[in-house]
């Protein structure tokens, strides 16, 4: 190896910027990481926002199916009253094929928490104690009736084509903290209702495409072995691997330096650099059974088997938030299409997330991490106030609730409301579009101005549309 | 409120004092009533200076004008104005966006509406004309646009240094450079160019044998020989064809939602790989794959194969099958063919025009919807109604043989079931005596869960041991919480029998329902195969009805495994199964073969298309008869057709005086040769695309092009035989002053290999790629269940076919192909994208692929007992070059300071390994000079 290095030197000119920023890659230590990844143009880079931001962060909790609305935070007393009767309006665009059922009463009790008084229904006993730092949003409107068009929507804005994932959109907008670890993690995320479209750069730089740990069909234990696809070493030491990357270095110099006035050679050298460093530290943030205390496990329900699996995304999401992920999405998988089944169906998967979501809720407030980190929870729509075949419900997009905490959304705040059935919104109607503006908004972007051309047209996450909903901002 | 008179009629009916005294009342019914509602909710965007969708509603004139999406009045059923569908939020269209308007307020506007909706000191509103109609027109300087002229064929440039110009290309090349004083760089070496070449024609490296042959070639042709070489190889189609495969944005399923598979996709490729290789004329290419099933037969009386498969350019789309408003997903489909139609032959973004003119290019929705009215006169579905609609497939045989196939492979079906209600009846026979003891075995299991042992409980229960031990199994609490479990896994130890019995009741009487139907059905099915009518659909148990049962009586404690139903049959049931067996083993074996099918597209109804409004299907506009784009045509854009009018337009595509169908495609080529277009949009010739640099070159290639009878294998030689695609990467310092961006191709650009070229490349050069040609590595039809992971690609990494031959399913791409800049097979696309970011490094670094190709890479280099010449190999092997003797010490004192550092555990072999994958890894490797 000296010997290698003695020739380099001496073929060696005197030291360019370019030389001088291989020589810090190497440990001399010249530049900083910023001026390095500055330097190689780094479509990763942290990057400002259009204006101060009120969260730095988001992490996405996608109920993937469509929980109830009006079985959990919407809750609707005619209902009750109406249980039975037909369908008091012409009934929109359903996905069932057959006749719409009569009006079917919520399947539980509801019960007002906290000192905002926000009523929550039993299913969520836990989620419930945390109502005083969330926002329910109950005016929420998305285009598609069947999940492979509401997943689209809810993730890029279109129900259509395919376009740039929200995920995408932010890391493209602010680049990311720590270059250690991708800007966009999406653990265990569906294959189904379009798969990878719903987490896909389309046609941004791919730099900006989700990495997902896992998918919904894998359980934990087979995902936490190698969280990340190439990312661990498996037969070298890490010596042995370092000799290589010397080697590998050396041999890039000598044919970078026969080739001029080229920066895609300095930049993919710096790549395997970041990679080096990616593959020591990376591994870290996912080992979340070994490095959090009994305490932190047992409050996102880790010890039971129940709540095991969520309850392991949540935490992971923590741990990457706190590592400074830009964007984190965790994924409950396919349970919520309650067709039929809804109170066994609805029991069985609230039990799963609830205590992990107020665990994820509480542990982020007592670290700080609350006030900048904006906390999504959402299905790709809602479900009917009729019932389909007497213990079911069919899809509703046309008015649904979803909730967000923390990121600089008013605590303990109810926006916008459904008719009194709870089918469609009428009050302070949130678009798909709307919601996408506001996420934008509260993390320092302007949807407006957010663009990238391609293909002749500046695109946007809201395409020609998109309000940002003032009255939830605190 | 007033009768439902428009006002205008009425005024004639009526003394003036009357007129004027209703006049006086609307009036203040407007202004107490209405225009507060109008103020509050619909001013703030649809005002004189906003106007928001192109309506005012903060004056008469305005109100009575309506908005983009036509009259907000219907004077002939004031119920179904548009203002007050709007507001009622009954349609697709909902206003105010911020919710609905009180009960109050919508009161007084359908009560006005229903009055005429006067708007005093105005004209009454009901003699309103409908929408502006779309003004703009094609403006002067819109027809000078460049890319709409026709194609001329310029004079040869004259340059000073005339030993440059090897074919007429460089005249053009050079005569720029010269213009701005710079000088073409210097031939690329001959190593460079043989790479460089032979990765550009088939995306493999040259071979140590290849290598050594071109260089011991000293004849002045050596080079044209190699061109030829590689132009005649199937490879060439495998690479060429995949360039244009991006441009169809071909996949092997539908992507959005359920991402079913197109079980026939493969043959549209092949279809592909073949034209290129055959050198099929272009013009011909594009009308197969517009109408090749329309064109005439090359065997009469038997379809026209080919040009059924050449229409998977238009069949292969993403589909949104759940779609549920099913006129939308055809439009939506409609407009994605006419998307890679108009992008992928004429480069134009013409499905911008689907909900306004376009913005930037002359093209109106007129001619968008009357180019839809080509797609929506064919079909791509068999069943777009059905809940998930239903893709066509089309036979390749002739109909009757096709009829024959299917009535044949019925019957074997019926057999089939036949079997299966043989051996139901065999389970239901053998559990008839245990459903009664369904309580015993809960109550058992209970014990055995406790810790008792199974067969000493099931000895003392007289239960039947194995059926106990599935119960155990059943009914162990696990880690999913089973709601319908609950009461039993709840119930106290003294309410066990109790609860038990009552699990017991409810099954039973489930049970007693299903056998019923299924009794019924099987008698109708009996009667059925007698009578020779058509066979009932098979009943199917609701799960929702009872999970408990369902669980526990078709793959539970008392059901049969799927794989375990045939050991139960016995004596006269078994006899009949293995008849039927037999049966349908002889059936199979006489039966026809299954005939070819393809993905592809067919002749529908044709539809007399208007106007969408805004997109809306709801809104209906002027008429948008067949034809082509007005500033595109030459006379009249109708097209004269009695089908869907797509043969017409292939024609018209292909027209040799089209003026953008040759030039997209040449510049296509000369794009995918140099990794940079002559116009650097390729997919956009209009105003928001790139101008081209070198616009007499572009067209001097596309007459070329048409005059050689559109052969692409003859655009290749005139490029590749240039000096100027024989130039060297180097740039000079004037170069890079000059020419920062090489728009002048003062240089060859450097480029980085695509996923293919890495991947193929790789396998290449360890010896493991598999070339067969053609066929299909896709399994299955439809969809899978949500969360199952044939819903994913195959692994590129893991197949050692060419990367073109493997099936791709659109929702989810190789994570490889992501990793390296594929693109989305979503959208016709000529250009791929270059990100060089750290997850790349990490394949190079760890994958097993890389791994892989490094072992076995070793494996061949330790055969070779010289370790110089070892070196020599793996140089010639992944750089496609011998090393320099610098390099060859540098190679070995790394295989030995790997020794003698890591000696103790590792071998001579781990040392070469080593080296094997920092050559893969290098940038020599990956970028192409």
């Amino acid at each position: 190896m000296e010997k290698i290095l003695q020739h380099f030197h001496k073929t060696q000119k005197p030291m360019s910027r370019r030389a001088a920023l291989r020589a810090a890659a190497c440990g001399f230590g010249f530049l900083g990481l910023a001026d390095l990844l500055a330097a190689v143009d780094n479509p990763l880079a942290p990057r400002a926002p259009h204006f101060p931001p009120k969260a730095k962060r988001v992490i996405f909790l996608f109920m993937h199916g469509g929980p109830s609305s009006i079985d959990t935070f919407d809750p609707k007393p005619r209902l009750y009253r109406d249980h039975g009767k037909p369908l008091p309006i012409k009934r929109p665009l359903a996905f069932a094929d057959e006749p719409a059922g009569p009006l079917m009463k919520p399947l539980w009790e509801f019960k007002q928490y906290g000192q905002s008084g926000i009523p929550v229904s039993s299913l969520f006993p836990h989620t419930a104690t945390c109502v005083d730092d969330m926002c329910i949003i109950r005016s929420m409107v998305g285009e598609g009736v069947d999940h492979g068009a509401a997943l689209l929507q809810t993730f890029t804005g279109s129900s259509t084509f395919v376009r740039p994932s929200m995920g995408s959109w932010v890391v493209y907008g602010l680049g990311t903290e720590n270059q250690n670890l991708p800007g966009f993690i999406t653990i265990k995320p569906a294959l189904s209702h379009g798969g990878a479209k719903n987490w896909s750069s389309a046609f941004l730089p791919g730099a900006y495409q989700g990495t997902a740990i896992g998918h919904a069909g894998l359980k934990v234990d087979d995902v936490k072995g190698e969280p990340i696809e190439y990312l661990l070493q498996k037969t070298l030491s890490a010596d042995e691997q370092r000799y290589e990357l010397d080697m590998l270095r050396n041999i890039n110099q000598r044919h970078a330096e026969m080739r001029k006035h080229d920066p895609q050679l300095e930049a993919r050298i710096q790549t395997f650099e970041l990679a080096f460093r990616m593959q020591m530290e990376a591994p870290e943030a996912f080992q979340v059974e070994q490095q959090e205390s009994e305490a932190t496990k047992k409050l996102y329900g880790l010890d039971d088997p129940v709540t095991r699996d969520f309850g392991w995304q949540c935490l992971l999401a923590r741990r990457l938030a706190e590592r400074g992920v830009r964007y984190i999405q965790c994924t409950h998988s396919y349970k919520w299409d309650q067709h039929s089944d809804l109170y066994e169906k609805h029991t069985e998967n609230a039990a799963e997330v609830d205590k992990p979501i107020a665990g994820l809720l509480k542990d982020l407030k007592s670290r700080g991490m609350l006030k900048d980190t904006l906390v999504i929870w959402a299905g790709e729509f809602g479900r009917t106030p009729v019932s389909q075949g007497g213990n079911g419900r069919d899809h509703n997009p046309y008015g649904y609730t979803i909730w967000m905490a923390g990121g600089g959304v008013k605590p303990g705040f109810i926006y916008g409301a459904t008719d009194d059935i709870g089918y469609h919104a009428v009050e302070d109607r949130m678009h798909i579009h709307d919601f996408h503006a506001t996420v934008l908004y509260l993390l320092g972007l302007d949807h407006e101005r957010l663009t990238y051309r391609y293909s002749g047209r500046d695109f946007r996450l809201t395409d020609v549309a998109g309000v940002v909903a003032k009255k939830i901002i605190a | 409120m007033h009768p439902l008179v428009p006002l205008t009629i009425a005024a004639l009916l009526t003394s003036a004092s009357l007129v004027a005294q209703q006049n006086q009342e609307q009036a203040e019914f407007f202004e107490k009533k209405v225009r507060p509602v109008l103020v509050k909710n619909c001013q703030g965007c649809h005002n004189a200076k906003v106007k928001t969708a192109g309506l005012d509603l903060s004056t008469a004139e305005g109100f009575a004008r309506g908005g983009g999406t036509g009259p907000l009045i219907n004077t002939d059923d004031p119920h179904k104005s548009l203002l007050l569908r709007v507001v009622s939020y009954e349609g697709q269209l909902k206003m105010p966006p911020t919710g609905k308007i009180a009960e109050e307020e919508l009161k007084a506007l359908t009560a006005w509406v229903e009055a005429g909706a006067v708007w005093p000191g105005a004209a009454a509103v009901a003699s309103a004309k409908g929408p502006e109609k779309s003004q703009r027109q094609v403006g002067e300087e819109e027809k000078k646009f460049w890319s709409f002229q026709p194609v001329k064929k310029p004079a040869l440039p004259t340059v000073k240094d005339e030993s440059w110009v090897k074919t007429p290309v460089d005249r053009f090349i050079l005569a720029k450079l010269e213009e701005k004083g710079l000088k073409p760089a210097p031939p690329a070496s001959k190593v460079a160019l043989l790479r460089r070449v032979t990765y550009d024609l088939t995306g493999l490296p040259p071979t140590p044998e290849e290598i050594r042959a071109f260089l011991n070639d000293k004849s002045p042709n050596a080079y044209e020989k190699v061109v030829e070489r590689l132009l005649a190889s199937p490879r060439y189609g495998e690479k060429w064809g995949r360039h244009w495969l991006d441009v169809a944005r071909y996949a092997d399923s539908t992507g959005n939602d359920e991402d079913h598979r197109y079980p026939y996709a493969w043959r549209y490729r092949d279809y592909v790989i073949e034209a290129f290789n055959k050198d099929l004329p272009y013009d011909q290419f594009i009308r197969e794959q517009i109408a090749g099933d329309l064109m005439p037969s090359p065997t009469p009386g038997e379809p026209n194969r080919r040009g059924i498969i050449a229409t998977g350019f238009l069949a292969l789309g993403a589909k949104a099958l759940a779609q549920q408003d099913k006129k939308k997903m055809l439009y939506d489909v409609y407009d994605e063919q006419l998307d890679v139609m108009s992008k992928g032959v004429m480069g134009l973004t013409l499905a911008c025009a689907r909900c306004h003119d376009h913005k930037f290019d002359p093209f109106f929705t007129k001619d968008y919807y009357s180019l839809i009215s080509i797609f929506a006169s064919t079909r791509s579905f068999r069943d777009p109604e059905s809940h998930v609609s239903k893709l066509l497939f089309t036979p390749l045989v002739k109909k009757e043989e096709y009829e024959r196939y299917e009535k044949y492979q019925a019957k074997i079906e019926q057999k089939n079931l036949e079997i299966e209600i043989i051996t139901d009846e065999e389970i239901e026979k053998r559990m008839s005596s245990q459903y009664p003891r369904l309580a015993d075995y809960m109550v058992a299991s209970r014990r055995v869960h406790d810790g008792k042992d199974a067969a000493a409980v099931a000895a003392e229960d007289k239960l039947d041991l194995e059926i106990l031990k599935k119960w155990v199994k059943y009914l162990d609490p696990g880690d999913e919480s089973r709601v319908h479990l609950q009461e039993w896994q709840k119930a106290a130890p003294d309410a066990l029998a109790r609860t038990a019995k009552a699990y017991q009741e409810r099954f039973e009487k489930t049970r007693a329902e299903w056998t019923a139907e299924v009794l019924k059905w099987r008698a109708e099915f009996r009667k059925s195969l007698k009578d020779g009518s058509a066979a009932p659909a098979k009943p199917k148990f609701e799960g929702s009805k009872d999970r408990f049962f369902e669980e526990v009586y078709f793959n539970g404690p008392f059901g049969v495994a799927r794989r375990e139903r045939d050991k139960i049959l016995a004596g006269a049931a078994k006899e009949a199964v293995e008849k039927l067996r037999a049966e349908i083993a002889q059936m199979k074996a006489a039966a026809p073969p299954e005939p070819d099918m393809a993905c592809a597209v067919q002749e529908g109804e044709p539809v007399a298309q208007k106007v969408f409004i805004r997109g809306d299907y709801n809104s209906l506009g002027e008429d948008a008869p067949k034809g082509v784009p007005l500033i595109l045509a030459k006379g009249s854009p109708e097209l004269q057709t009695k089908g869907s009018g797509r043969l017409e337009l292939a024609q018209w595509l292909t027209r040799p005086d089209h003026p953008l169908t040759s030039r997209v495609m040449v510049n296509r080529i000369w794009f995918w040769h140099f990794g940079e277009g002559i116009v650097r949009t390729p997919d956009n010739f209009g105003k928001m695309g790139d101008r081209p640099s070198h616009p007499e070159l572009l067209d001097y290639l596309a007459s070329e092009f048409v005059d050689k009878g559109w052969s692409i294998k003859h655009m290749h030689r005139m490029i590749l035989l240039s000096n100027a695609y024989q130039m060297s990467t180097a740039i000079s310092d004037e170069a890079m002053e000059l020419d920062p961006e090489n728009r002048l191709f003062s240089r060859f650009p450097r480029r980085r290999l695509t996923v293919e070229e890495i991947r193929d490349g790789l396998l290449a050069i360890d010896g493991s790629l598999d070339l067969t040609m053609g066929g299909t590595l896709q399994q299955g039809f439809g969809t899978d269940s949500e969360n199952s992971e044939a819903r994913l690609s195959l692994r590129p990494e893991t197949n050692r076919r060419r990367m073109v031959y493997l099936p791709l399913r659109r929702a989810n791409l190789p994570t490889l192909l992501n990793l390296f800049d594929f693109g989305d097979a979503t959208t016709a696309s000529g250009r791929r994208a270059h990100t060089t970011v750290a997850p790349q490094a990490l394949f190079m670094m760890n994958s097993d692929f890389v791994t892989e190709r490094s072992r076995n890479l070793s494996s061949l280099l330790l055969k070779e007992t010289d370790s110089s010449s070892r070196v020599r190999s793996l140089y010639l092997r992944i750089l496609n070059r011998e090393p320099e003797a610098a390099e060859i010490d540098n190679a070995l004192s790394y295989i030995s300071g790997f020794q003698s550092k890591f000696g103790g555990k590792r071998t001579e072999a781990d040392a070469w390994f080593s080296l094997s994958r920092v050559l893969i890894a290098s940038n020599e490797f990956i970028y192409l000079d």
